[in-house]
């Protein structure tokens, strides 16, 4: 059972280098060793982005998949109905606590 | 246009609640160099920005002000959840209780409410971008001030890392701006307004 916090950390901190080399790049257009860590950076928020969907609710609109979205069935009202997955889990401000 | 992603930049868990810290770190939403008049005047003075790469510079570090925006009334919200009509006398937070309970609404710490003319979007690349390094230190400051005066690890980690976030978006501001005196002319770069008399402009 993978553990919700610290998928979310994980998370946290690569979409953050995301957000820092982004603003790196728009003034380093063509530097190559931050171009490749961006690019890194980028596949594992993908992945992870995917692998939270699946495990626990969608961050993204983009992960939205009522098919495959939220297997722990955590915080949602519409457990083992097919729903839109979009408003499961907690909202960002409560602090993570479910 | 923008998409919303479920998560904050930097985590806010607050397990102690203290209204009269939230009183203070409101300014930081709604005050004079708060995250909101920071996202604005990014957001304002992006279109008519004369090189490209700095009008994205300005849309990338405007939509993270969004996000600290978020982070800010995430921390004001949890350090006043479930309060008691006691606490709210005792708290100093009163004055504000009267007039919105405990929902958040843009204001500096001592009761000035959020104002457009906070920020500026003066339509002159060289004056904009000086005015949003100065904006950069400003909120530095305030968050300097706030992080003197509060003790509680779980409000300062998010608030230490807002402070560096706005050291990062000098640093850009700054390359920005050589970025635009780059296309002008080195003996005089205060000679036109590379906003409006284009024709001037190195191509």
């Amino acid at each position: 059972m993978a553990d919700r916090a610290s998928m979310l950390q994980e998370i946290n901190e690569t979409s953050f280098m995301v957000n820092d080399l982004t603003l790196y790049l728009d003034t380093h257009p063509l530097e190559e060793a931050a171009l490749l860590q961006f690019q890194k950076a980028m596949e594992k928020r993908k992945e992870l982005l995917k692998a939270y969907a699946e495990e626990f609710e969608p961050l993204t609109m983009d992960c939205v998949c009522p098919d495959t979205n939220n297997h722990s069935a955590c915080c949602t009202r519409y457990a083992g109905q097919k729903h839109f997955t979009w408003s499961d889990g907690p909202l960002p401000w409560e602090g993570g606590s479910i | 246009m923008w998409n919303y992603e479920k998560r904050l930049q930097f985590p806010v868990k607050i397990t102690r609640p203290c209204p009269r810290t939230a009183s203070l770190i409101i300014s930081q939403f709604g005050g004079p160099d708060g995250e909101m008049a920071a996202s604005m005047r990014y957001l304002s003075q992006r279109y008519t920005m004369p090189c490209k790469e700095v009008g994205g510079l300005l849309t990338d570090i405007g939509t993270e002000e969004l996000g600290h925006l978020e982070i800010i009334c995430a921390i004001i919200y949890q350090l006043t959840k479930n309060l008691t009509a006691e606490q709210v006398k005792t708290s100093g937070f009163d004055a504000y209780y009267v007039d919105h309970t405990t929902a958040l609404w843009p204001t500096a710490a001592a009761g000035v409410p959020f104002n457009a003319c906070e920020f500026q979007s003066k339509g002159d690349a060289i004056t904009d971008l000086f005015e949003d390094l100065a904006a950069e230190q400003k909120a530095r400051t305030t968050y300097d001030n706030l992080i003197r005066v509060i003790e509680d690890p779980e409000v300062r980690e998010p608030l230490k890392f807002l402070r560096q976030r706005e050291l990062v978006h000098f640093q850009r501001f700054g390359e920005a701006l050589e970025k635009i005196k780059s296309d002008l002319n080195a003996k005089n770069y205060y000679y036109f307004n590379p906003e409006f008399d284009k024709q001037f402009i190195r191509k």
